[in-house]
C-alpha cells in the first residue's frame, strides 16, 4: 500500500458535510399489510465523522442510508445533509458505495471512475485528471486501463469507491462495501478506508454487519433493532487513531463490541 | 480463443470435405450429373459471377434482404423493448409471442403472394415477417440482461433517463443485440431465399430453383455455394465485433 504522503488529498473543501436525521419513519406498503421498516429515527451526524450503522438484518439500517442516498423517499420525519433535504440523488453532496462493486464492464477502470463526471459532461481531459488521481488516492495507480474482469475483488471495490469519491462530495456512504471479501482482503481495505478517510476528512456513513469491523472503523456506532427499525443505541468508539490491528485484542475493544452484541442479541 | 493447431484443423476439415466431394464425383462413385466434382462447381461459379443476369439476381437479392433487415430490426427492438420494460404489456404478450414463433413462417408464404404479389414488397414482407418475432425475443432477453446493481449507480449519480439509456442499457445490452442481428439475419436470409424460390421473376433464390427444376446440377450448386459464402461472412463479421464485448455477458 501507498504511505499517505505520495498522495495528493483531495482539497477538503468546506466543512460541509453534516447530516441531521430528525424523527425519521419509513412504511412499506404492501397488498396484505403495512410494514414499518424505519420508526422515529433521530441521529445527528458531525462533518468528518466516521459513523457505521450496524443491527440484524431487516432494522432498516440499509433502508436509512438508501434515504440518505436520495435514491429512496422517508415516509415520515426530515433529513437534511449540507443544511439541505435531499429528494433525489445528489452526487455533488453525496457519494454512494454499493456492496457491490458494480462497475460497468465495458469501460476501463479510469473511465469507470469518470462516469458521474461523464454525466455532468465535464470535459474529457479533466474528467482523467480527475480520475487518475482518485485510483492514485485508493492505491490503484497504473491499474487505469484495466476492465473490471482483469481486477481482482478487492481492487473493484477500490475503483469503486474512486468512483464514489471522484466529484470530491463531503459524504460518502457506504453499504457493507466489503461483505463480499474475503477476510484478509476485507481487513486491508478497512485500513485504505481509513487511510483514505483520513487524508479526505469526509463524513462518512458506513453499514456494517460485522462487530469487529463497525468497532475498528468507527467514531461512533449506531445500533439498530429490527421490527420496527430503531436506534437502540449510540456509541461513541473513544480508541485513538490510527488504529491498529493489535487493538483488536484489547480490553476496550471487547468491551464496545459486547456491548452492541447484548443489544443485537436482544432484538435478534 | 482456438490456437493455432485448432484453426489449422478446421482449414483442414474444410479441404478434407471438397477433397471427398471431387473423388466422389471423379470417380464416379456418385453419379457427377447428380454431383458434379467441386473444381467444376468453383469454375461454374466463377462463370456464373461474370454474368450480368447473376449479378443483377444478386442485387435483387441483397436489397430485399438489406430492406427487410433494416425494417424488421429497429421494429422488433422497439417492441422487444416495450414490452420487457412494461411489466403488464410482458405479461399478455410474451406467450403469444411464443406461440406466434412456434409456427413455421413458410406456411404463410401464400398469403403473401395473394397481398403483395410476387415482386420486391412481397420478398421484403415476407422476409420482415421472418425476422420480426426473432427480433422481439431477443431484444426482451437483452433488456433483462441489463442489471439492476447498474441502474442504480447510474441513479445515484444522477443519470438522466436518457444518459440512462445511452450509458448503461445500450452497452449492457450489446452482446446480446449483437447476436440477435447475427441470428435474425440467418431467418431473414432463410425467408427471401423461400420467397423467391417460391415464386419470384428475379433473385438468386428463384435461379436457385430453376436451376434445380432443369437439373442444371453445376449451377444448382454454384448457386449454394455462393448463398453459404455470403451468410457466413455476414455471421462473421458480426461474430468478430460479438467476441471483443464477450466479457461483460453474464
Amino acid at each position: 500500500m501507498q504511505p499517505l504522503a505520495n498522495v495528493t488529498p483531495f482539497k477538503p473543501g468546506s466543512r460541509a458535510g453534516a447530516i441531521q436525521i430528525s424523527n425519521v419513519g419509513q412504511v412499506f406498503k404492501t397488498a396484505t399489510q403495512d410494514v414499518v421498516a424505519l420508526s422515529d429515527v433521530s441521529l445527528d451526524i458531525k462533518p468528518g465523522r466516521f459513523v457505521v450503522l450496524v443491527g440484524p438484518s431487516g432494522c432498516g439500517k440499509s433502508t436509512l442510508l438508501m434515504m440518505l442516498a436520495g435514491l429512496r423517499q422517508q415516509t415520515s420525519g426530515t433529513i437534511l445533509i449540507n443544511e439541505a433535504p435531499i429528494p433525489q440523488p445528489d452526487p455533488n453532496r453525496v457519494g454512494v458505495i454499493f456492496q457491490e462493486p458494480s462497475l460497468f464492464p465495458w469501460l476501463t477502470a479510469e473511465e469507470n471512475v469518470e462516469f458521474p463526471l461523464a454525466l455532468r459532461r465535464i470535459p474529457r481531459s479533466d474528467r482523467r485528471a480527475k480520475a487518475v488521481d482518485a485510483l492514485k488516492l485508493v492505491g490503484l495507480e497504473g491499474f487505469g486501463k484495466r476492465h473490471p474482469h482483469e481486477l481482482s475483488g478487492g481492487m473493484k471495490q477500490r475503483v469503486s469507491i474512486a468512483r464514489g469519491l471522484v466529484q470530491d462530495p463531503p459524504v460518502l456512504l457506504m453499504d457493507e462495501p466489503f461483505a463480499a471479501l474475503d477476510e484478509q482482503t476485507r481487513m486491508t481495505m478497512g485500513d485504505e478506508l481509513l487511510r483514505i478517510w483520513a487524508a479526505t476528512g469526509k463524513t462518512v456513513v458506513f453499514v456494517t454487519h460485522s462487530l469487529t469491523e463497525a468497532v475498528y472503523l468507527a467514531d461512533e456506532v449506531v445500533v439498530m433493532s429490527a421490527r420496527p427499525g430503531r436506534i437502540v443505541d449510540h456509541l461513541t468508539i473513544s480508541l485513538p487513531r490510527p488504529r491498529t490491528y493489535e487493538m483488536l485484542g484489547g480490553e476496550t475493544f471487547g468491551t464496545l463490541r459486547d456491548r452492541i452484541w447484548r443489544h443485537i442479541r436482544k432484538s435478534a | 480463443m482456438a490456437g493455432l493447431g485448432m484453426k489449422a484443423a478446421r482449414v483442414a476439415v474444410v479441404v478434407a470435405l471438397f477433397a471427398i466431394w471431387e473423388i466422389l464425383s471423379r470417380t464416379g462413385i456418385v453419379d457427377p450429373r447428380l454431383l458434379p466434382s467441386a473444381s467444376d462447381t468453383l469454375l461454374t461459379l466463377v462463370e456464373l459471377l461474370q454474368r450480368a443476369g447473376i449479378r443483377n439476381d444478386l442485387a435483387v437479392t441483397a436489397s430485399e434482404v438489406m430492406v427487410a433487415f433494416i425494417l424488421a430490426v429497429p421494429c422488433g427492438a422497439l417492441i422487444g423493448f416495450a414490452i420487457a420494460e412494461n411489466r403488464y404489456f410482458a405479461e399478455v404478450a410474451k406467450p403469444l409471442l411464443f406461440f406466434a414463433f412456434s409456427i413455421p413462417k413458410s406456411i404463410f408464404l401464400p398469403m403473401f403472394i395473394l397481398v403483395f404479389g410476387v415482386g420486391f414488397s412481397q420478398k421484403v414482407g415476407f422476409g420482415f415477417f421472418s425476422t420480426i418475432f426473432i427480433v422481439i425475443m431477443s431484444t426482451t432477453t437483452a433488456v433483462e440482461s441489463v442489471k439492476v446493481e447498474h441502474l442504480t449507480v447510474a441513479r445515484s449519480y444522477g443519470a438522466t433517463r436518457l444518459q440512462t439509456a445511452f450509458r448503461v442499457y445500450l452497452p449492457s445490452m450489446l452482446p446480446v443485440l449483437l447476436e440477435a442481428l447475427r441470428i435474425s439475419m440467418i431467418f431473414n436470409l432463410t425467408g427471401v431465399i423461400l420467397a423467391e424460390m417460391y415464386a419470384s421473376r428475379e433473385g438468386i433464390g428463384h435461379q436457385i430453383a430453376t436451376w434445380g427444376e432443369n437439373f442444371q446440377m453445376k449451377q444448382l450448386l454454384a448457386g449454394v455455394v455462393m448463398v453459404a459464402v455470403i451468410a457466413m461472412t455476414f455471421n462473421e463479421l458480426i461474430r468478430s465485433v460479438e467476441t471483443r464485448c464477450s466479457h461483460w455477458r453474464t
